[in-house]
């Protein structure tokens, strides 16, 4: 079997930037995504039989397209798409580093070896449980956003977008140019909030002026288009009569509750990393703010505390693709040195660069954050609302888990809560709910989140069917 | 749904069978987009008989898992969102095994 030099697990800016700097220091390298195609979620590719000649011509997504187009054309990348990873194991015996289990979106088992792993394993929207949030025609802006971008479709043709991040005027614009309609843009907070926060980062923020300025023209192009932007205008509940899905989204408005029909609801509270591979291979993690979730911590050159696994991108916190693009290349460069490509002063010299784009970045990367804190504005789940969407387990039955198990004693985590209550034991494993039950038990216990022992993440990363693994033993 | 015409040119149709109807997709369209496409938001009933759509469309919270058979093969749950459809595919949104 083939030793890849690299295996990097995510196929987005972070793992590209990685990809292309472990190729040019003469590394073999595979990407393993469970997309067809690279790029990750924020340059999601349509599909390569389609002819999409605008696909995302605007000023943010230019250097990530660039090095798209880079590392596509490269025939030294070996591409593993539509494939997802079950599990990274160390495998020293094996003359490799690790072996890494995955199986293919429409099942099948193989396995593939490298002597170092990097997971750039991008994030996720957070998932929030309000009532009425599993109606069909409630998703997240994410899942509406990649079905434009990708798929070219328009889930819903009247659009409430509702939550707490300014990634919502980002998805208005992509929602009328479309060809749909905006019902609304529901910000939970109100702007004073929202400006109160901006203007204590904004001297810092300043540094990379480029996304305010396409926030500002993000925010001219939605008065133009007559879309209401609505601030303290927190979402109560999602509604929809018989069986057609939602179809109105009720606030609370400045003179009580308000209805605003649409036939499609986006939530946007912000994202979470995406961790479990990084959790599952025991690599150190903790708990990320504003939003939440597990980030991979690591050193200033991206190694995570399992010596020959990486991280870079959202999977070390959310902090949009430009960093992610930066950290990959970190990434790849330690990488590079660690395989003895590159001498020390060869990468420390080659990161200089990198690097300080990225410490440039932080001060809009911060202002963000405190901008979008979903934290105070979290809508209330009533004692019915489904916390776990895969086992359909409501509120209630995870706070009365809750309740006796602090009746026991107060150290438990999330783990206590499954078994009491099975919350988090479907088929996402727990990436729905976790954030959710950690809030509550952290509430409960009245520590902090971070305190809160997670689920512990295990081999198959993935749900699959168990004869897929037999006929793979055999 | 509806799928955005301007500015993109698709590849001629083909049709997959979702709950035994036929329904027109393009090839590169997720079996998620097929369902979509049925006029249907229901990927699903959940435990209460309620009706369940898909949430993430980035594999992550598995809302748009429904069962699916390419040609002969027997039936397996995938991802919509990640699986793309093919001219021999067929789509069950209930438990094919189960079904009276």
């Amino acid at each position: 079997m083939t030793v890849f030099d690299i295996a990097i697990v995510g196929g987005g800016p972070a793992g590209l930037a990685a990809a292309e700097r472990t190729l040019a220091a003469g590394l073999s390298t595979c990407i393993i995504d469970e997309q067809q195609r690279a790029g990750g979620q924020i340059l999601r590719q349509p599909p390569a039989a389609f002819s999409v000649p605008g696909w995302l011509t605007g000023a943010p997504y230019r250097k990530g397209r660039a090095l798209l187009a880079k590392l596509s054309d490269d025939a030294k990348l070996h591409w593993l798409g539509g494939q997802s990873v079950l599990g990274i194991t160390p495998d020293p015996a094996a003359g490799a580093g690790f072996t890494l289990a995955l199986s293919g979106t429409m099942g099948g088992v193989s396995e593939v070896q490298a002597k170092r792993v990097l997971v750039a394993g991008g994030c996720y929207d957070m998932p929030v449980a309000l009532p009425g949030w599993t109606l069909p025609g409630v998703m997240s802006a994410g899942a509406v956003q990649t079905l434009v971008k990708a798929q070219q479709v328009l889930p819903g043709q009247r659009v409430v977008l509702f939550g707490t991040h300014p990634l919502m005027i980002v998805l208005a614009q992509q929602v009328i140019e479309a060809g749909g309609q905006v019902e609304a843009v529901c910000f939970a907070q109100s702007f004073a909030q929202m400006a109160k926060a901006a203007l204590a980062y904004l001297p810092r923020a300043i540094a990379t002026p480029a996304p305010l300025i396409a926030a500002a023209g993000g925010m001219a192009a939605l008065r133009r288009a007559g879309v209401k932007v609505r601030y303290g205008a927190p979402v109560l509940r999602c509604e929809g009569e018989g069986l057609g899905g939602v179809d109105q989204v009720v606030i609370a408005g400045p003179n009580g509750e308000e209805a605003l029909a649409c036939d499609l609801a986006a939530m946007c509270y912000g994202f979470l990393p995406q961790a479990d591979l990084v959790r599952q291979a025991g690599a150190g993690v903790r708990w990320s703010n504003p939003a939440g979730g597990w980030e991979a911590v690591h050193d200033d050159a991206m190694r995570s505390t399992v010596p020959g696994l990486y991280v870079a991108g959202e999977t070390t916190g959310v902090a949009g693709s430009d960093a992610a693009m930066a950290e990959g290349a970190i990434a790849g460069l330690a990488i590079a040195q660690d395989a003895g490509a590159l001498t020390e002063r060869e990468a420390a010299a080659a990161m200089r660069g990198p690097r300080s784009t990225r410490k440039a970045m932080q001060g809009f990367i911060d202002l963000l954050r405190a901008v979008a804190d979903p934290r105070p504005w979290l809508p209330a789940a009533s004692a019915e609302t489904l916390l776990c969407r895969c086992e359909d387990i409501p509120a209630g039955a995870v706070d009365k888990a809750i309740a006796d198990a602090l009746c026991v004693g107060p150290s438990f985590g999330a783990s206590a809560i499954k078994l009491r209550c099975r919350a988090g034991m479907g088929l996402c494993q727990g990436r729905s709910c976790e954030h959710a039950l950690i809030r509550r038990i952290a509430a409960a216990r009245g520590c902090g989140e971070g305190e809160v022992e997670g689920f512990r993440p295990r081999f198959p990363a993935r749900a699959l069917a168990i004869a897929d693994l037999l006929e793979d033993a055999e | 749904m509806r799928r955005i015409e301007q500015g993109v040119t698709r590849p001629e149709p083909i049709t997959v069978e979702i709950d035994g109807a036929s329904v027109m997709v393009h090839p590169g369209e997720t079996v998620a987009v097929a369902v979509l496409a049925s006029a249907s938001r229901r990927f699903r009933d959940d435990r209460s008989g309620a009706p369940r759509g898909m949430f993430c469309n980035m594999g992550t919270c598995s809302e748009c898992s429904v069962w699916a058979a390419l040609g002969t093969s027997p039936w397996r749950r995938v991802r919509g969102c990640l699986v793309l459809a093919e001219p021999t595919l067929r789509i069950s949104t209930r438990d094919p095994e189960s079904r009276p």
